[in-house]
């Protein structure tokens, strides 16, 4: 309906589309240097600057720069890794759950942050090519830990009526080998691009009954900035917990594949 | 008023995870309101079964700009 | 969204790229992906982890250290509490004993000074006795002689001077000096 009316008004609005995403700066085609690829390394950069920077004189009775890395660390490696992995073998992990952790939260972050306001991981390329680490540390750790035929019996639970355990073989095959990376991919992309979406389209139709509207259009305006606003915090609320998800699911696979039992 | 049914097809799948999520937090208010010290636990539980039902959502999202 | 889907379509046609759905990931995007998470891996797992791991390390063992320390000190202030009782009590027996041997001492001293006193008292009681036996012998003897000469002198003043031969008087006198010790007015004095 808005858009009718907006239509009517003289000008056309266009509402945001997977579209509003696709942003290359430098060439073009499938190697184009876009903007959210741009975006990615200076989070990169900008993460390892300030964790080699906060972690170069270390106190055992720590400053204020030492807590807060400390904070995040330890919400990684005893909240997530210790409790999920277990005492024995989760030190291994600790590196790539605390830099998956911090790459996601910051690149979420910066879905908000004013000057870049672009949530790299509506990029599908993004979440994807984290999932694939995580889907080969999984099966790597578990072919490692149980061999090869070993891994492959451990996804079948024990004790199963044996007409059913071919069913229930496929079943988690499937899941470990498809289900389990395309949602933990999806999950972070559908996320960031359905909120980021949602910010476009309030702010731009804000912004469009403002300049172009009638005065009644001019007034509703105004509580839509004010649900922009909502929403931004709402964001940033999703953005943790969604870093904290995949970190959480990654640890989770993992541990599965450690696991003795099913 | 013109779009899409795909998104509509959307909406239909946002309705499952939706009720999933309510029902998995509300057991775990529940479960903190009856055992205030379990609630380290709980969360974690509670926030990994809210991604696993989330997951059917986003499948929807996806199918639906798949079928746009 | 008719003009939304028009203007995809141009884009696409624009910039070959991009792929048509936004669940496809685009090529040039999942390469920078890999390339730079593995350079954040890198460094997270080569420096920053080892370096919080250590730190973590070190404090267990200062925390660790610090127990054991004040165990320590624990364990030694008790043994000094322990030692300065044992003195304590040693001082308070070492105490007792000269308390008791001087008591001792002194009741010694005190025996000893009243034997001598009670020896000297005797010593004086039994010179003065004697001497006074001695002067009482003396006197008898001096008061004797004075009697017998007083007594001659009155006898010879009464009866003349044919009293005075030697063997006569002394036989009168010495009578008459016995008689007056047998008197009971001369012995009662």
């Amino acid at each position: 309906m808005s858009l009718r009316v907006l239509a009517a008004a003289g000008e056309t609005f266009e509402a945001p589309s997977a579209e509003t995403f696709w942003q290359p700066l430098i060439g073009s085609g499938a190697f184009a240097i876009t903007r959210p690829a741009i975006v990615y390394a200076l989070s990169v950069v900008l993460i390892a600057a300030v964790l080699l920077w906060a972690t170069k004189r270390l106190a055992v009775v720590p400053g204020k720069r030492q807590m807060t890395v400390e904070a995040v660390y330890g919400l990684v490696r005893n909240g997530l890794a210790r409790d999920i992995i277990g005492s024995h073998d989760f030190l291994k992990f600790v590196p790539l759950l605390f830099s998956l952790f911090t790459l996601i939260l910051v690149n979420n972050l910066f879905g908000i942050i004013p000057p870049i306001q672009y949530p790299t991981m509506s990029r599908i390329a993004f979440p994807l090519a984290l999932t694939l680490f995580v889907f080969v540390v999984y099966h790597f750790v578990g072919i490692k830990r149980k061999g090869l035929g070993g891994y492959f019996k451990s996804m079948v639970p024990a004790g199963l009526p044996t007409w059913i355990v071919p069913l229930v073989f496929l079943l988690e095959l499937l899941t470990f080998f498809v289900t389990r990376p395309v949602t933990l991919a999806l999950r972070l992309f559908g996320n960031m691009f359905a909120g980021h979406i949602i910010l476009v389209l309030f702010i731009l139709g804000a912004e469009y009954m403002l300049l172009h509207g009638g005065i009644a259009l001019k007034l509703v305006s105004i509580p839509t900035f004010l649900m922009a606003f909502v929403l931004t915090v709402f964001e940033l609320l999703v953005e943790f917990l969604q870093a904290y998800v995949f970190t959480m699911l990654a640890a989770t696979y993992i541990a599965g594949s450690l696991a003795d039992e099913h | 008023m013109d779009g899409n049914l795909a998104i509509v097809g959307y909406g239909l799948s946002a309705i499952g995870p939706g009720i999933g999520i309510g029902l998995i937090f509300a057991a775990y208010i529940n479960g903190v309101a009856r055992q205030p010290e379990a609630r380290g636990m709980l969360q974690s539980i509670a926030i990994l079964g809210f991604a696993l039902a989330e997951a059917l959502a986003i499948f929807g999202i996806a199918l639906a700009f798949v079928f746009s | 969204m008719q003009h939304a889907a028009l203007a995809l379509a141009a884009s696409t046609a624009e910039v070959p790229g991009n792929p048509e759905l936004p669940v496809l990931p685009h090529t040039g995007e999942l390469i920078v992906g890999i390339i730079f998470f593995v350079i954040l891996y890198a460094i997270v797992a080569k420096k920053v982890v080892p370096r919080l791991e250590k730190m973590f390390a070190e404090r267990r063992a200062a925390i660790e250290g610090n127990v054991e320390k004040a165990e320590r000190a624990q364990a030694e202030a008790q043994a000094a509490l322990e030692q300065y009782r044992a003195q304590l009590a040693d001082a308070r027996g070492e105490a007792n004993a000269i308390r008791e041997e001087a008591r001792q001492q002194g009741a010694a001293i005190v025996a000893e000074m009243r034997q001598q006193a009670q020896a000297e008292a005797e010593r004086i009681t039994t010179n003065a006795r004697a001497q006074i036996e001695a002067e009482r012998q003396q006197t008898m003897v001096q008061l004797r002689q004075e009697v017998g000469r007083l007594a001659t002198d009155l006898a010879s003043r009464i009866v003349g001077e044919s009293l005075h031969d030697e063997v006569r008087r002394r036989g009168t006198v010495d009578r008459f000096l016995a008689d007056l010790e047998q008197t009971p007015t001369v012995t009662s004095r």
